[in-house]
């Protein structure tokens, strides 16, 4: 392995910006790191060249650990965005640069400079200023600058960011056949996917500091496990469905699996992804052989040269639920982007305003069904403190945030839902704000027939908590956070299991929210509540002792996790008495109720 | 010379007018009544004047300490850009904006501050002249006061340069093996090469004139620490006033060629290097 990355942190002003990066590049491979603007990537590079100082984690090249190691002696070569070349130099002495430093007899030297300028294709011109050259030509200095000593590692931030489109591809022509020619290893950052595409042997995909997935880039647009990378590359139509041992299922409509993706097993949720050129468009039902989505009306249609591009309007779909393209908010229908070849486009005529039968040719079921959370913000003191935990939850866990505007008077839940935007704007997946209207409730209710939510984070009155998290329990199927007052992200969660047995759905949660919150957990068991109410006494009184010895023996529990058994009462979710008199004991921790689902049912 | 279209303000020939204008008033009339008044010498009283042996020793202590100040706050005006663009501390801004204060200074109190500083008994001069050195009263003391008013000029023309510089220029260098001291002398220093003359010349300049400031601490004894523009004022004084604009009129000859030459040197250094 030529660049091995081990567990990289780096912070700037605590904030994490590259967040556990592990990466293993082999000898001669074209690497590229992609990611949009601020998702660390640059910082990355600069962490292998030594300009950056790496606060935890390894970095070895060929096998040496350069961790603590000056820049100079890593034999790195770094290309820059804006070529940092010597103004003052001459582009033969800016190619000569670190041969002179490193004492070479003037006449290898000079062989040296005349072979690179031919191998960058500028031979003839290591008399002029760079000055005097386009934009592409210095970049081409800077490569052969940094060639010069032949450095074991090749790294490139951004190379083309100041280049127009046609230089750009004659470029990366040259760099991809130079690479080749010298089998260099290379890391080559940019937020162009074209780009990637185009130069990559393997393609990683970052966003917020995290390096999201690794692979080959047919592997990464066919197969992404990730939202982030599934709606990042390429266009995406992303739905919530259902792994089930047929396939998958979407609403009504089952496909089978055709692509690899997730165990089948016990239907479970996951995303569903299908590709703008998996779609297929017929005027008429019949001409379709592929599974139907149904029939929906053409928003708009582009020629965009090889293909047309058509984005489609469906209308809802019994559990069907998109998340790409964003449905408008209060549009009860769903968004597909299709594409055509312009052969296909000019034997079947499509228009805006013309209606279309939408078929789905292969989907991909994403493995990593990313949180999503719903945010109820009022005035309050306690629905602040929720917006807060919940956004810094959400941008730990790179969820996807809603936040709902709450009561109080049009102007202050537009400037709450404005003040809230531009503090949570980075590290989220996505962020969308909402009025709330006159009651919150109904607001829930609306926006979680749009889109599934995992949780709902809400701030807990003083009185009637219980009351509270039963209505808002009852207005979907996500779980609940209750927050109280504001504090930390929490870092220990205790996780009270009050119903069947560890490995259920709350644990299941809890577990993956801790993992996103690098948060400790522990587990507090509770016997299965029998009917006996003694004996169900005795477990409320065992749960609440608990929790106050574990925080008084551990220092505080940040975050209580409770089951949910809920009960149908009445036709109304009802909490089970236990953790109603939780939520009367815990007056000062935030409180995450997961639903079990199989007690309801 | 033709204008080149498109600027900003009205037509070459208006721009040029007016210049040759404002020059005109400003600068060359003034000038010339300095040529006139001279003029009412004769060859030889004119160059007995000139070239007597006082004159003279005023000139070459006017240029010297002039070009010794200049020299120094090249070095240390570079020094205070880099600390103030380079680094983040606390008081960064007090510090900044100390630098101007020789400007906004009147050179006497300057004068006088330096002299109280210097003198035999001063706060400094009480540990210097012990120790065999003497600044107020000698020609060193002229140099302390022309540094003293010519610091600004090297910082402030410095430190815009210095803040522009790439910083990705010294990363590449540090990327191709150059130490820290490479990349400073052989990346950096270049660089600031041109800005640094400006500062220089300017500093330079001000030097030769300053006046107030010096007589204060110089002494002003005769062929030992006067400077040239005392002489000329003593001249006035004496009511001599051809032999006044006599020593004038070639100091500043000899101020406007020196200036000139270094310009001229500048602007070659700044010039794009050939192959």
């Amino acid at each position: 392995m030529s660049i091995v990355l081990d567990r990289l942190f780096k912070r700037f002003d605590n904030h994490l910006v590259v967040n556990d990066v592990s990466l293993e590049v082999a000898d001669g491979e074209f690497f590229v790191l992609l990611g949009p603007s601020g998702s660390g990537k640059s910082t990355v590079l600069r962490l292998i060249a030594g300009l950056t100082e790496i606060d935890q984690g390894n970095v070895r090249l060929h096998g040496r650990d350069v961790t603590r190691l000056a820049p100079q002696r890593r034999g790195v070569g770094l290309v820059f965005q804006h070529y940092a070349l010597f103004r003052h130099m001459s582009v033969a002495e800016n190619i000569e640069f670190a041969l002179r430093i490193r004492r070479v007899a003037p006449q290898e030297r000079r062989r040296r400079r005349e072979e690179l300028l031919d191998l960058v294709g500028l031979s003839g011109l290591g008399g002029r200023s760079p000055r005097q050259l386009s934009g592409g030509q210095q970049q081409r200095v800077a490569l052969a600058r940094a060639l010069a000593r032949q450095p074991e590692v090749l790294l490139l931030d951004e190379p083309f960011g100041a280049l127009d489109a046609r230089i750009r591809t004659e470029l990366r022509r040259t760099i991809r056949a130079i690479q080749r020619e010298l089998k260099i290893t290379t890391i080559f950052v940019t937020h162009d996917q074209e780009e990637a595409f185009e130069l990559a042997d393997r393609l990683g995909v970052m966003n917020f500091g995290r390096l999201l997935e690794i692979g080959p880039p047919q592997e990464l647009y066919l197969r992404p496990q990730t939202e982030f990378v599934a709606t990042f590359l390429g266009t995406a139509n992303l739905m919530v469905g259902e792994v089930t041992p047929e396939g998958v299922r979407l609403g009504p409509v089952q496909f089978p699996l055709s692509t690899r993706g997730g165990v089948a097993g016990v239907p479970r949720r996951v995303q569903v992804l299908f590709r703008p050129e998996d779609v297929a468009v017929k005027t008429s039902e019949d001409a379709l052989a592929w599974p139907l989505l149904g029939e929906g009306v053409v928003e708009a249609s582009d020629f965009v040269g090889s293909y047309e591009r058509l984005r489609l309007r469906l209308p809802k779909i019994a559990g069907v639920r998109p998340i790409a393209p964003t449905a408008p908010f209060g549009g009860d229908f769903i968004l597909i982007e299709a594409s055509r070849s312009q052969h296909q486009a000019r034997r079947f005529p499509l228009q805006a305003g013309d209606s279309a039968w939408v078929g789905v040719r292969r989907v991909h079921a994403l493995t990593h069904p990313g949180l999503s959370l719903l945010v109820m913000a009022g005035g309050s003191q306690e629905e602040l403190a929720a917006l807060d935990l919940g956004g810094r939850i959400a941008s730990l866990a790179h969820a996807r945030l809603t936040i709902l505007g709450g009561g109080g008077d049009e102007a202050e839940v537009r400037s709450r839902l404005q003040q809230a935007r531009e503090r949570l704007g980075g590290g989220l997946a996505a962020l969308e704000t909402a009025p709330g209207g006159e009651d919150p409730l109904e607001a829930v209710v609306r926006e979680t027939t749009r889109q599934h939510y995992d949780l709902l984070v809400q701030g807990m009155p003083a009185r009637n908590g219980a009351e509270v998290a039963e209505r808002s329990l009852q207005a979907g199927d996500h779980h609940l956070l209750l927050v109280p007052a504001p504090g930390p992200v929490p870092s220990k969660l205790l996780i009270c299991v009050a119903v069947g047995e560890p490995g259920k759905e709350d644990v299941v949660f809890a577990g993956r929210l801790a993992r996103h919150l690098n948060a400790q957990a522990t587990i507090l068991t509770v016997l299965p509540a029998p009917a006996d109410p003694r004996e169900r006494e005795r477990a409320k009184r065992f749960l609440a002792a608990g929790s106050r010895t574990l925080s008084l023996l551990e220092g505080d529990h940040d975050l209580v996790v409770v089951g949910a058994p809920l009960v149908a009462h009445r036709g109304r979710a009802t909490l089970d008495r236990l953790v109603r008199g939780l939520l009367g004991d815990l007056r000062d921790h935030p409180v995450l109720i997961v639903r079990a689902h199989e007690v309801l049912a | 010379m033709r204008s080149r279209p498109g600027g900003v303000l009205p037509g070459f020939g208006l721009a040029m007018g007016f210049t040759l204008l404002y020059l005109t008033l400003i600068v060359f009339i003034p000038l010339s009544t300095l040529v006139l008044k001279t003029a009412t010498l004769s060859w030889g009283q004119f160059w007995e004047t000139v070239a007597s042996p006082r004159t003279l020793a005023a000139c070459r202590l006017s240029f010297g300490a002039a070009f010794a100040a200049a020299a120094i706050n090249a070095v240390f005006g570079l020094l205070v850009a880099w600390v103030l663009e380079r680094y983040r501390f606390p008081g960064r801004l007090i510090v900044d904006g100390l630098v101007d204060l020789p400007f906004a200074l009147p050179t006497a109190v300057a004068g006088i501050a330096l002299t109280t500083l210097y003198a035999g008994n001063g706060w400094l001069g009480r540990f210097l002249e012990p120790r065999g050195i003497k600044v107020a009263y000698t020609p060193l003391g002229v140099v302390v006061a022309l540094t003293f008013v010519g610091l600004p000029f090297v910082v402030r023309t410095v430190q815009p340069v210095l803040a522009e510089l790439d910083r990705a220029t010294e990363e590449a260098a540090a990327t191709l093996g150059a130490g820290r001291g490479q990349v400073f002398v052989r990346v950096i220093l270049p660089e600031l090469v041109p800005a640094t003359a400006t500062g220089f010349t300017l500093a330079f300049a001000r030097a030769l004139g300053e006046y107030g400031s010096v007589i204060f601490i110089a002494g002003n004894m005769p062929m030992r620490s006067e400077i040239t523009p005392l002489l000329i004022m003593i001249k006035l004084e004496q009511y001599d006033y051809a032999g006044a604009t006599a020593i004038a009129l070639v100091f500043l000859a000899a101020s406007a060629s020196l200036l000139l030459l270094i310009n001229l040197i500048s602007r070659r250094a700044r010039a794009v290097p050939a192959g």
